[in-house]
């Protein structure tokens, strides 16, 4: 994979590559967020994002689906240049599936409604249809008998799979995730990266997560990307990542949430 | 140690018993340090005084003959006697959506459709007469007054059937009955039986109600709309907005109302056909709108912007995220501002004095102005005309409290 390298616009049309990102810069008003972040992700491949906070990983991840503009540089993803253009940036919303941290369910809908949302409205899916499928997503989340509460009725472990379900009924080619388990009780988290584990084996769709959960990070990754300072300072297969980086900022930085 | 200890959870108790009972109320609350046990021991004689006077006079020296003698005026003011049933009719009408909302939404509804049924029956069997002033009251008046029972029975009929008792099949009934309900009470030019009456004879109770129920009818969804429009990217649509609000919340009502009848017809065709009380309906509408506008913007502020962003993020096209996320939410977070606001409109009704209509207020004030023989019941006819306000008002804030009790449980 390259990443120091530029990425060429031959790579961007490659078909094994699901983002490509050149040179992408971001400002906060005078704050320069992005300073220039250039990767790929292949097509299935499982990538965890880490870094110490404010180094710009959400910030990254929020330009895949343009939560985020960036100023400079192209990012494609599944071949479509992400622009202003309007029916791009929906087009992409479609494949994209986003988890945040902090969950938000929309709380005036049931869980059924949370996941058939979206489908029913955007890709026109038939509402028995969406149920069905919707009640299919909360089995392999493993919540079937949520689907009639309303998010408020339920734990934190059991929204973020809620969410992850509403997230996953667009059949997305893409899963963001951005720090799905920080803000859960211990005792919840492990019942979230279960499913994201089986997620990630099933080698259906590209996942980028932020998370750090190493040992997720070293059981299902196929890499391990670091931000720092708006910048991609490793990225290595978890093995060498955590045995042999390139990088003393890495060990530093493992040291510390170690 | 030859078996490991079970632990055993500590049992569950019940909680410590307080003092139970008036006295141990009292106690707790009038009497909880030496400071409230003052306040208590001067105040509570004090109301009690004036409690005791009070009711000396509602029920001993008061003369209620002026409100039993009015009833006609009280309800539809100068609404031409021989066309009442034009107005009983709509109210027959206006019965079937009590009915309804009784069936489908039961709980309050249907406590409210209860009460609005022993109301109506109360009316319905009085001596005296409610219509025809000063004769006993006609059969057929009764027959229309208590025929809203049997309204509010095909109403609750049409609730209880699932094919009809649906929630948009109310919002639809309830604009046809409202238009049925105008035409019924301005009449049908050549039709024998609906001449033509003005809305500047229109008063009352009657007058208050149609003029607060267009107003929150139409004040809503104008308040929507401004509260969108103020946070439109597009610079006009922003400007024109934020100014509509900010003069019409920076102007008193009554003042809009002097300028409805003085300013607005300079704007027009002399020949324009709005009546002043069109007029004044649209101001007062307008006005509500303004302040539901920033409500809804307040509640709009109020959400947690990740709600937006995961229906951005799920492909939901702009208006959809606006329609089916934010709004839905935001106006939840606010209903009990928005019925504060329909109150205070309810109440401003009686405004409508300032362009010379009688209201359920000025029509009483006149009653008393205009009889040598109420001359001193000024004080009966206020504390009545009060409590029909009240009683209005105290309804429409219970309906609010329960909305927000019903959409509050776990749904956060
Ligand atoms: N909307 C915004 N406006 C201004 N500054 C922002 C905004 N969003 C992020 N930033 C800044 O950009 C920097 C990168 O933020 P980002 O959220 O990407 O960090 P992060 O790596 O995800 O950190 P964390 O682990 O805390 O989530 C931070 O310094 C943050 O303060
Ligand atoms: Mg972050």
């Amino acid at each position: 994979m390259a990443t120091e390298a530029a990425v060429t616009a031959q790579e961007a049309l490659d078909q094994d590559n699901i983002i490509v990102a050149r040179d992408v810069h971001k400002w906060f008003g005078n704050f320069h967020a992005l300073r220039g972040v250039t990767t790929t992700v292949g097509r299935g491949e499982v990538v965890v994002v880490i870094g110490p906070s404010g180094s710009g990983k959400s910030t990254f991840i929020r330009t895949v689906n343009r939560l985020e503009q960036h100023q400079q540089g192209d990012i494609f993803v599944d071949g479509v240049e992400m622009t202003d253009d309007v029916r791009n940036i929906d087009a992409i919303r479609r494949e994209v599936g986003m988890v945040f941290q902090s969950f938000n369910l929309f709380p005036h809908l049931t869980v059924m409604r949370n996941i058939t949302l979206a489908p029913t409205k955007v890709r026109k899916t038939p509402m028995d249809e969406a149920e069905a499928s919707a009640l299919k997503l909360l089995e392999r989340v493993g919540i079937p008998e949520q689907a009639e509460k309303y998010p408020g009725e339920l734990s934190g472990g059991q929204q973020q799979r809620v969410a992850i379900a509403r997230a996953l009924a667009m059949n997305p080619k893409i899963m963001l995730f951005d720090e799905p388990t920080s803000a859960l009780d211990p005792e919840m988290i492990k019942e979230v990266l279960e499913v994201m584990k089986e997620l990630a084996a099933s080698h259906q769709m590209t996942i980028v997560a932020i998370t750090h959960e190493l040992g997720f990070a070293r059981e299902v990754a196929d890499r391990i990307v670091m931000f720092d300072e708006g910048q991609i300072v490793e990225d290595l297969p978890p093995d060498e990542f955590f045995n042999n980086p390139r990088h003393e900022r890495v060990r530093r930085f493992l040291s510390q949430i170690l | 140690m030859a078996t490991a200890e079970t632990w055993q959870p500590a049992p569950s108790l019940p909680p410590p018993r307080i003092e139970t009972g008036w006295i141990g109320w009292a106690r707790a609350n009038l009497f909880g340090n030496w400071l409230s046990g003052l306040v208590t021991v001067v105040t509570v004689p004090l109301i009690v005084w004036a409690a005791w006077r009070m009711l000396g006079w509602l029920f001993g020296t008061a003369d209620w003959t002026l409100i039993a003698s009015r009833p006609q005026q009280y309800l539809i003011g100068l609404y031409p006697t021989e066309l009442a049933w034009r107005p009983l009719t709509g109210w027959l009408l206006v019965s079937i959506l009590f009915g309804m909302a009784a069936a489908m939404w039961g709980g309050a509804a249907r406590r409210i459709a209860i009460g609005y049924g022993a109301v109506t029956v109360l009316l319905g069997v009085l001596p005296y007469g409610l219509f025809h002033e000063g004769v006993v009251m006609p059969w057929w008046v009764r027959a229309f007054i208590l025929g809203n029972l049997l309204t509010l029975g095909i109403g609750y009929l049409l609730g209880m059937n699932p094919k009809t008792g649906r929630p948009r099949n109310f919002v639809l009934g309830g604009i046809a009955i409202y238009v049925l309900l105008l035409l019924i009470l301005i009449g049908i030019p050549g039709v024998p039986g609906m001449e033509e009456v003005a809305p500047r004879r229109w008063g009352g109770l009657m007058l208050n109600l149609i003029l607060a129920v267009s107003g929150i009818f139409f004040a809503f969804p104008i308040g929507v709309l401004l509260a969108l429009g103020r946070r439109s990217n597009l610079p006009v649509v922003k400007v024109l907005c934020v100014v509509f609000i900010e003069v019409f919340r920076g102007v008193p009502l009554i003042t809009l109302l002097f300028m409805s009848q003085v300013l607005v017809p300079l704007a027009l065709p002399a020949n324009f056909p709005v009546d002043s009380v069109t007029r004044a309906a649209i101001v007062i509408t307008l006005f509500s709108a303004a302040y539901t506008a920033e409500n809804i913007r307040g509640g709009l502020q109020g959400l947690h912007p990740g709600q937006a962003e995961a229906a951005r993020a799920l492909g939901l096209p702009g208006w959809q995220v606006t329609t089916l996320i934010q709004l839905p939410q935001a106006i939840r977070n606010v209903i009990p501002a928005i019925v504060g606001q329909f109150i205070a409109l309810f109440k401003d009704t009686s405004l409508v004095y300032i362009v010379g209509m009688l209201d359920i207020l000025e029509m009483g004030r006149s009653i008393v102005q205009g009889n040598v023989q109420f001359t001193d019941n000024g004080r009966e006819n206020l504390i009545f005309v009060a409590a029909v306000f009240w009683i209005f008002t105290y309804t429409m804030s219970y309906v609010s409290r329960r909305i927000e009790r019903n959409l509050g449980v776990g749904r956060r």
